[in-house]
């Protein structure tokens, strides 16, 4: 009922300001009549690892519930509330969108930091493997989420997607010392968790989708980590991060590759003060080729991948730190992703984990996972 | 540093400044811009736009119903038509417009409103382009003779399939000499 008085009352306004028009024209109008209501989606992953050495694991990873309301044509709220390993409650996203005009949108809230590939299109079905590749968990810290505010928008004319944030960043001390070298920035995540903000931060990328079958992108990402207390030296590093990404497809081929460069200054002060090992510089790539083994007019799917990784959070340290080798991972994964309708997918792969210490023995993992996004 | 927070601040007022003075000035509507890009495509100022009344039937896949089929013609000379369509994103739906010549050729394909954050990819120029000039009897094939977009599957697919079924719709009609 109220939407039907909207309505009308949309129509009547329109009828009025474009009263110059003829009734066909009049009722193209009502073409743009807003929708508004509540929209529900998600994404899911069931997954089983079983690793060479080790107890193997099987696991209700992820679910997530996504609630989008749409207050009228410019202004919606979308929220991703996340469940972890079945018991532990996050929310994932939570941001509201102020549409300017066609190309032109405000968002505020927490959002996602717009950096690589998989960081913001990490449902499961959008990529190979049932893991996320290692690189988007050790080194872009997937799913990395903060608060902030900042702009939106695409250029049709010329194939671009921009985004520019103002952020909160990562925590490097509040009582306690976050940042280490064996995965870097992912235990300074704040989630939007009463988190802490003394330092704001930029985020900002660019995509590029005019050439076709291929998409470009690229990420920065620059600011400092937060601290309780500023007074404490080495409390605080400083993070400058660099992406590169390009996805292709081509019939049945598909192509992806991230390229991750993370400068950090003050580690020196930081590993000091705190005893941890982070590394100055992070950073590395993944490569990765699949081909699809069904025809390309069949409904279904069936990819078979092959993603090669290599990345090291101690590409460079500073002060009296040595370099740690067993943070330089080689990683290949080889498997399948059969999608069964768009939406649904059963993965199986095979990894082998290495590093770059000499004459260690790379570590072998098998798994299997059920993913949905809907 | 300090710089970095000074721009940050600044960047913040930014939005704002420009987020107050757009809300008085309106987005364009749906036919604004069908006039206007009917207008550039055809390179005409002056034009008539007539509805097509077409009666629903179960061979024509695609809606005709709100006039959404339009003549294009000057001084009841044809120039071509014009076909406005909704078509399916993830959970949203999106505005499109399609025109051809009055031998029912593709001239051009535009999305007029994308509403969702998602998959708005398929409103590049450049993919569009890939179904200009093809006639009713052409069908596309999502990743053989449509590319793929990464992150914009299901609106590709969704749009290529609007088009299969304008395109077969228009095709019954041309057929029957209903057009």
């Amino acid at each position: 009922m109220k939407n039907l008085l909207l309505l009308i009352f949309i129509l009547s306004i329109s009828s009025a300001v474009f009263g110059q028009y003829n009734s066909s024209e009049r009722q193209l109008l009502s073409l743009q009549s807003m929708a508004s209501g509540l929209t529900i989606g998600g994404y899911g992953e069931i997954t089983y690892n079983d690793p060479d050495s080790g107890v193997s694991e099987i696991d209700v990873q992820r679910l997530v519930m996504l609630f989008a309301y749409k207050f009228d044509d410019r202004v919606s709220f979308i929220t991703e509330i996340e469940f972890e390993h079945v018991k532990e409650v996050y929310v994932e996203q939570a941001f509201l969108n102020y549409g300017v005009s066609d190309n032109f949108n405000l968002r505020g809230g927490l959002m996602l930091v717009p950096m690589g590939i998989v960081n913001e299109y990490h449902e499961p079905t959008t990529y190979n493997g049932v893991e996320r590749p290692s690189l988007n968990n050790k080194l872009v810290p997937t799913t990395w989420r903060e608060m902030g505010l900042g702009v939106y928008g695409r250029i049709n004319s010329a194939s671009i997607r921009y985004q520019a944030y103002v952020m909160n960043g990562f925590i490097s001390y509040n009582g306690e010392y976050k940042l280490k070298g064996t995965n870097g920035l992912r235990s300074g995540r704040q989630k939007g968790a009463e988190s802490v903000g003394s330092n704001a931060n930029f985020a900002s990328r660019i995509d590029y989708y005019g050439l076709l079958g291929l998409k470009l992108g690229l990420s920065f990402y620059n600011g400092k980590t937060q601290t309780t207390d500023k007074n404490i030296i080495g409390s605080q590093v400083g993070l400058s991060m660099f992406g590169f990404d390009a996805r292709y497809v081509k019939n049945r081929f598909s192509a992806r590759s991230e390229y991750i460069s993370a400068s950090l200054s003050d580690t020196d002060k930081y590993n000091l003060a705190s005893g941890k090992d982070l590394g100055s510089k992070m950073s590395g790539y993944y490569i990765e080729g699949a081909f699809n083994l069904l025809p390309s007019s069949a409904k279904q799917k069936l990819d078979a991948f092959v993603r090669y990784e290599d990345f090291d959070t101690h590409a460079e340290v500073a002060g009296n730190l040595t370099k740690n080798d067993s943070f330089h991972r080689k990683e290949t994964t080889f498997g399948f992703s059969y999608h069964l309708a768009d939406g649904a997918v059963f993965k199986i792969d095979w990894q082998s984990k290495g590093t770059a210490v000499l004459d260690s023995e790379s570590k072998g993992q098998f798994n299997m996972g059920i993913g949905v996004f809907f | 540093m300090e710089l970095l927070r000074k721009i940050n601040w600044s960047f913040v007022l930014l939005c704002f400044v420009v987020m107050l003075c757009s809300s008085f000035t309106n987005s364009k509507s749906i036919l604004k811009k069908v006039k206007k890009e009917i207008s550039k495509v055809f390179v005409i100022e002056d034009f008539d736009l007539d509805p097509v009344i077409i009666e629903q039937n179960k061979n024509l896949f695609s809606d005709f119903s709100n006039n959404r089929l339009l003549k294009i013609s000057i001084e009841n000379k044809l120039l071509g038509y014009a076909y406005l369509g909704t078509a399916p994103s993830k959970t949203e739906t999106f505005e499109y417009l399609v025109l051809f010549d009055n031998n029912f050729i593709i001239k051009k394909a535009k999305v007029l409103l994308y509403r969702e954050s998602w998959g708005g990819e398929i409103g590049s120029n450049r993919w569009l382009k890939q179904f200009v000039q093809k006639d009713t009897t052409h069908e596309f094939k999502y990743r053989e003779n449509i590319s793929a977009i990464s992150g914009a599957t299901i609106s590709v697919k969704s749009m290529t399939n609007a088009i299969n079924q304008l395109l077969s719709s228009l095709s019954f009609l041309i057929q029957k000499k209903i057009l």
